[in-house]
């Protein structure tokens, strides 16, 4: 390595090192004074906590004074429910969408396609009249069916792709060999689309998860909210009460920062798969 | 009997015509080889066979049955794919026996299916792995015995061999050459390689352009070549052409002339003075003389050594190339002018239209 | 020469393909028209009528359309939020954008170690709910914890800060500034994936013809992924354009101060749900949402029509 040439790698490992700071200095800010006791976190609010300003009676307040488990719990739910039926029913629609030409097929394509880009959102009064009227207001299955029909249209469209990557000589041998067309999905393409499922999970889990507006619109008891809309509502009412604040802030931080880590390499290999051009 | 049949098969997509007119018989236990450039419609024709592409016209008939309107499974076929299509999230014994639970083989009867076939292609050992655990010449044997399982009228092999290397293709080969020896099964077997057509094949198919050029057994499309391009596609390096036309008829003969070759004379009764004709003589059966039943001339521009043999490019008088194969260590010298003579066996004659001309040179 | 769809699928008989398309591609199709569809079109179709005190709707054709871009009591507010919605997207493109290609760039050198931790810290942000990155922003700017004044003390620039959330002239800037903070890592990560997709013998061919990395950046990698950034684009016109929670975690449905940060989602939700001012209004809701959707279809369209006509793909 030349001498420019250092000079230059350590510039750009500069500007990447304070970039990635400023991209998570304020989530460990939030994070770290959420254990400190109130007089440490404006005393000296970038020092880590130590054994003296050590304090977890933010947490305790979050947990005496709002449901936090349950609304994990509420997400979870919601979250893993909505993923699965939008994989499943995303994958068979993608089948059939590939493999199998019928009138109207591309039609029915264009149809699917619209939601990808038109947000789903701007329905809400009429989703809210229907979940009235079906009686579904304020319960978990009015955000999964909307969760649902808002994930379908990306998994559809990076389902494809997958599926047409699968060699046609695979679903020619399965014909070949008299296997029903039902079973070739379920047994023979489903299996394969494994690597697609990291994907798809980008494009559905986090909206879900982080999502404030149907929770706000489609729930009203205590007892479905999710983590996002509750703490959301903590915030609002303990706004002066700067550990429960901080606590919760980092109750809902904390999950997500942890599955992220752990799925990291999967979720930008999905994303920088090229299923997204 | 015959165990396969096609009858005026027509492909068309749109406006391309991918298979015209196709007529075929097979028999019980023939190994037939469709051979032809890519695009020849010779990977067509046997997934219509299987059923996988359709036709626009005509008739398949597998064990004296019209298969026509028949899903691939109800056609008594198997198949072995370029690609293997092994199911890659299947063990070896699943792979085989996937398919038989739908054609309901009770499972006492797979369990002996797939037992015999392992021991014949000795995957008794990897029965229990993985697509991707095995080499690509056991992801063939599989994909083999996946088509053997299923005990079928017909086997369909596309281009099998075509993506193992070198030294695996020709001990491939020679495996489902004793394949056929025991198993006695029909075998429709498609690959662009002449090698594969003339080592495997009882008979071969030359196809082009959607058509069947000619149909015979190996020695006999080698030795009488039914047109130009049987005559061209079959033989390494390619058969050398030259222009001729008829210059006088005397007594049944024809006086054949051309630039690029001493006149010629040989007996056919059908051809008359003036006849646009082209010659053809094999690499292999020029050799080195005076003056033959077919004599040529030429200076050479560049010899290839093989080691068994060698090849000498050599410029006509008419500036086209030819080439000839040289036996032996003493290769003539770029720059030198070389005679080269063929017995008149050898020696191949096509009319106008491309098809050969019935002939006895002298 | 294969055809697209298998032959045997292509001559099965009718009614087993119906009743394999009607296995597979019911529940999407049921669902996804139920509710993502139907209640598209019903808000389009409510927003013609009007509802009475005792809740009775009748027709009243575009009406609620002319109240809304007409009378001043509506009108006012609706521009106000229509204009800060495109400042949120101006600053957006200018700064998101730009931020995210040098990053992609800067990660696509060759020979740049710690690529993956670089990706997932910066990343990061993204993945967090837009309420949690909002309030702790709101925090974080906040005068009376001091953190932000207090940085800037330190470097020596302690003048300059001021409560810019709680400034009218400064809120809607730093909000969106907040909200390219979080989402940076799209188009930082989707130009990352076109960079990487550029075959590396093109640059070495470059390099080869004696051009520098800035130079290669600017002449060859820069013109090959215009796509993916006007895909980045328009995607950010959807987003912003829809954008709510943000807004309402940091500001509330008020969208203070004195409305300074109002865009359409606050709007909407204002209309639709009614607030401490004004009681909600379904009919006006749906009509506002209506006026949201042909504004982001518009931008697909002049990014459909103009600018993806023009984009030329290059196939590798």
């Amino acid at each position: 390595m030349t001498r420019d040439q250092r000079a230059r790698s350590i510039g750009v490992h500069l500007v990447l090192i304070a970039y990635s700071l400023l991209a998570v200095g304020p989530i460990l800010l939030v994070v770290m004074n959420s254990f400190k006791v109130r007089s440490a976190i404006f005393g000296s609010p970038l020092t880590p906590p130590d054994a003296s300003t050590f304090s977890l009676i933010g947490y305790e307040k979050v947990f005496r004074s709002s449901h936090i488990l349950l609304y994990y719990s509420n997400s979870l739910i919601v979250t893993l429910v909505s993923m699965a039926l939008v994989l499943l029913f995303g994958a068979m629609a993608a089948w059939a969408l590939t493999e199998y030409r019928f009138r109207g097929s591309t039609a029915l394509a264009l149809f699917l396609s619209i939601g990808i880009m038109v947000p789903i959102r701007l329905g809400s009064v009429a989703i809210l009249n229907m979940m009235r009227s079906a009686g579904l207001n304020d319960t978990l299955t009015a955000l999964v069916l909307v969760y649902v029909a808002q994930g379908l249209p990306m998994s559809i469209f990076i389902l494809s792709e997958f599926i047409q990557q699968i060699p046609k000589d695979l679903r020619d041998a399965a014909r070949c060999d008299g296997v029903p067309e039902t079973r070739i999905f379920f047994e023979v393409v489903a299996p394969l689309l494994r690597p697609a499922i990291a994907t798809v999970a980008v494009f559905t889990i986090v909206p879900i998860w982080n999502d404030l507006w149907f929770p706000l619109i489609l729930t009203s008891s205590d007892s479905t909210h999710t983590v996002t809309l509750g703490v959301q509502q903590f915030l609002g009412q303990y706004i002066t009460d700067w550990n429960s604040v901080l606590a919760a802030l980092s109750m809902a931080i904390l999950p997500v920062v942890v599955i992220y880590v752990i799925l990291s390499r999967q979720l930008i290999a999905g994303l920088t798969s090229g299923a997204v051009k | 009997m015959a165990n396969l049949s096609i009858e005026h098969l027509n492909k068309r997509y749109g406006a391309t015509t991918v298979l015209n007119d196709v007529n075929l018989s097979i028999e019980d236990g023939e190994f037939v080889v469709l051979v032809g450039p890519s695009g020849c419609g010779k990977s067509t024709l046997l997934r219509m066979i299987a059923g996988l592409d359709g036709a626009s016209g005509g008739d398949i008939h597998i064990a004296g049955k019209l298969v026509n309107t028949l899903a691939p499974a109800e056609r008594g076929i198997a198949m072995v794919f370029q690609s293997y299509a092994l199911y890659p999230h299947m063990n070896v014994r699943k792979n085989m026996t996937f398919g038989l639970k739908f054609t309901g083989v009770p499972p006492t009867e797979r369990e002996r299916r797939v037992t015999e076939a392992a021991r014949m292609l000795r995957l008794e050992e990897l029965l229990e792995r993985y697509p991707r655990d095995l080499s690509g010449g056991q992801r063939q044997r599989v994909a083999i015995g996946r088509a053997i399982v299923r005990e079928p009228e017909v086997f369909l092999f596309d281009e099998p061999l075509s993506n193992l290397d070198a030294a695996l293709r020709v001990s491939t080969r020679v495996e489902i050459a004793n394949l056929h020896r025991l198993l006695k099964s029909t075998i429709v077997y498609v690959t662009h390689d002449q090698v594969e057509a003339m080592t495997l094949a009882d008979r071969i198919v030359v196809m082009n352009k959607g058509c069947i050029e000619q149909v015979g057994k190996p020695l006999d499309l080698y030795y009488e070549p039914a047109n130009l391009f049987v005559a061209g596609f079959i033989g390494s390096p390619a058969m050398n052409f030259f222009e001729a036309e008829v210059e006088g008829i005397e007594g049944g003969r024809a006086r054949v002339t051309g630039a690029a070759f001493r006149t010629l004379d040989i007996s056919a009764a059908s051809l008359k003075v003036g006849d646009r004709l082209t010659v053809g003589v094999r690499p292999e059966h020029l050799v080195r003389g005076e003056a033959g039943a077919f004599t040529a001339e030429g200076i050479v521009e560049l010899v290839e050594r093989l080691g068994e043999a060698s090849f000498a490019y050599l410029r006509r008088v008419d500036g086209k190339m030819f080439v000839a194969e040289v036996r032996g260590r003493q290769t003539p010298a770029p720059g030198e002018t070389v005679t080269l003579v063929a017995a008149s066996p050898d020696v191949h004659v096509f009319d106008a239209s491309g098809l050969r001309v019935a002939t006895e040179t002298r | 020469m294969a055809e697209p769809v298998s032959h045997v699928t292509a001559q099965m008989p009718r009614a087993k393909l119906a009743g394999l398309l009607l296995f597979f591609l019911g529940p999407a199709v049921v669902i996804y028209t139920l509710f993502s569809i139907y209640p598209l079109v019903a808000t389009m179709a409510l927003s013609t009528y009007t509802s009475d005190t005792s809740g009775a709707r009748s027709f009243v054709g575009l009406a609620n359309f002319q109240t809304l871009l007409g009378d001043a009591l509506w009108s006012k507010p609706f521009w106000n939020a229509l204009g800060n919605n495109l400042i949120f997207f101006v600053v957006h493109m200018c700064v998101q954008n730009p931020v995210g290609i040098a990053l992609a760039g800067l990660l696509s050198l060759p020979g740049v170690r710690l690529k993956g931790f670089y990706r997932t810290v910066m990343f990061l942000p993204t993945m967090l709910s837009v309420v949690i990155v909002g309030f702790s922003w709101n925090l974080i700017l906040s005068p009376l914890w001091g953190v932000a004044s207090g940085a800037l003390k330190a470097v020596g620039l302690g003048s300059l800060f001021a409560p810019w959330l709680g400034l009218e002239s400064s809120a809607l800037v730093t909000l969106s500034l907040i909200s390219v903070w979080q989402f940076v890592g799209i188009p930082m990560m989707l130009i990352y994936a076109a960079l990487l997709n550029i075959p590396e013998e093109l640059i070495d061919a470059a390099r080869v013809d004696g051009l520098g990395q800035f130079r290669i950046f600017f002449h060859i990698k820069l013109p090959l992924v215009l796509p993916t950034i006007s895909l980045v684009s328009v995607l950010t016109f959807v987003a912003n354009f829809n954008a709510f929670d943000l807004i309402y975690s940091v500001k509330g449905a008020l969208a203070g101060p004195n409305f300074a940060t109002d865009i359409l989602g606050t709007f909407f939700y204002r209309t639709f749900f009614g607030n401490q001012l004004q009681l909600g209004n379904p009919t006006m809701g749906a009509a506002v949402a209506t006026v949201m959707f042909f504004i982001i279809l518009l931008g697909l369209c002049l990014y459909l029509f103009l600018v993806q006509r023009r984009i030329r793909r290059y196939a590798f």
